[in-house]
């Protein structure tokens, strides 16, 4: 899955209109970034990029960009 | 001897809570593209006065009531529950009397959350092919919805109040109809989903049911139950996969050979992930979890009766079963359908 692949997935998750999402966006700004995104995101990442996150590598994400890292998706 | 799993009945409590409900309770949430991700669109809830024992009591009459068998016959209760009546005596001594099964009966309780039917169906294996119970009553039963806050809506969403009964008899085969059996257990995981008092461990006090709110925005004390999603989504992601493969590899068999797949009802999101990273087709994946929620321990009898009920189930069908849950617990059999099943 390409970055701009998984920023739109990122996009659906938070509700938010297609293309919001850039990167730097701060999690804290979201209301709908609770443990059951979470829960979406960690199955997205094993899903499409064959990642396992650690729920507390998770939680020390502060933006969308650090969440695309954990996810190891390609810059 | 072996085990035969002869019926399931179950109970759900009359007291429903839909995802409407829960809309109103939280506005400023989007409960409705949750119950999208859960799949659960009501929960049965007990009353306060209601036990989970009672639920089980309901269950086993509605199996009575069936025709299936009398009380009388029963020479075994075993009762999977994680909220018993007391801390003594056993509940399922209680129900014995209640049910007016013999006194010659033996009955236990054991605690398990959601890997317990898995884990009931080998206990009762054991019981009747070792000869010392013929006609096995195996009970689940939760009221887990007494331990949730109500402003945590991380698990309100999620849990729902329910009892089954599954009546085993002795049956003269040389096959199995059930089994092989694997089961997984780490204790490493049991903080991610606990109720932290109650026990001798961490006793009831009026600082363990002081309220706090979570980053999340979810409320609850230590006398409530407490989940952590992505934590029990890693351990599910681990210890499904492998349970299945291990069953597979004990008994010979590939995902081709089995007819139905029935999972504990976790949530949809999780049983669609688990359904697409095994590579099960969909129509052999049977998810029933709309109307009555994560019921625990029961979510598996609750499926399997709905399965039947609808046709999912032939003479000889091969069904796979997994469980897994609290502690963490976890377990996967076979069941071979034969007979009323």
């Amino acid at each position: 899955m390409t970055r701009k692949e998984f920023l739109s997935s990122v996009d659906e998750m938070l509700e938010l209109p297609p293309g919001t999402l850039n990167g730097p966006e701060k999690l804290e700004d979201f209301q709908l970034w609770d443990s059951t995104a979470m829960v979406t995101f960690m199955a997205l990442a094993d899903s499409n990029n064959g990642a396992r996150i650690a729920p507390r590598e998770l939680g020390s994400c502060e933006t969308v960009d650090d969440l695309l890292r954990v996810a190891r998706v390609g810059m | 001897m072996h085990a035969m799993l002869r019926a399931i009945e179950y109970h759900l409590p009359e007291n429903v809570v839909s995802t409407s409900d829960l809309s109103l309770q939280f506005p400023d949430w989007s409960v409705e593209k949750i119950a999208a991700k859960t799949g659960i669109g009501s929960r049965h809830i007990a009353k306060p006065e209601e036990c989970a024992s009672d639920l089980a009591v309901a269950a086993a009459q509605k199996l009575f009531s069936s025709g299936a068998c009398r009380p009388q016959d029963i020479d075994y209760v075993l009762l999977c529950t994680q909220s018993p009546d007391y801390f003594l005596p056993t509940t399922a001594c209680l129900m014995q009397d209640r049910l007016g099964i013999p006194t010659t009966a033996g009955a236990l309780d054991f605690n398990l959350g959601s890997s317990g039917y898995v884990y009931g169906l080998g206990l009762s294996e054991g019981l009747i092919s070792s000869g010392q119970a013929s006609r096995l009553l195996l009970l689940t039963a939760e009221t887990y919805s007494k331990f949730l806050n109500s402003r945590d809506r991380s698990v309100r969403t999620i849990f729902g109040d329910a009892a089954a009964a599954t009546l085993l008899t002795a049956t003269d085969v040389r096959e199995p109809l059930l089994g092989p059996f694997i089961y997984g257990t780490n204790g490493e995981g049991g903080p991610n989903l606990i109720v932290p008092t109650g026990g001798s461990r961490r006793p009831r006090t009026n600082c363990s049911a002081k309220e706090a709110e979570d980053e999340n925005g979810n409320v609850r004390s230590a006398d409530n139950l407490f989940m952590s999603g992505p934590d029990i989504f890693n351990f599910t992601l681990s210890a499904v996969p492998e349970s299945v493969e291990r069953l597979l590899a004990k008994s010979g068999r590939t995902i081709g050979d089995v007819d139905l797949f029935v999972f504990h009802q976790a949530n949809q999101s999780i049983l669609d992930h688990l359904r697409k990273r095994l590579k099960i087709p969909a129509e052999k994946f049977y998810v029933f979890m709309k109307d009555s929620g994560n019921t625990a321990s029961s979510t598996i009898p609750i499926a399997l009766k709905s399965a039947r009920d609808e046709g999912r189930l032939s003479e000889g069908s091969l069904i796979m079963l997994v469980g897994f849950g609290p502690g963490y617990s976890w377990g996967a059999t076979f069941l071979r359908s034969a007979g009323i099943l």
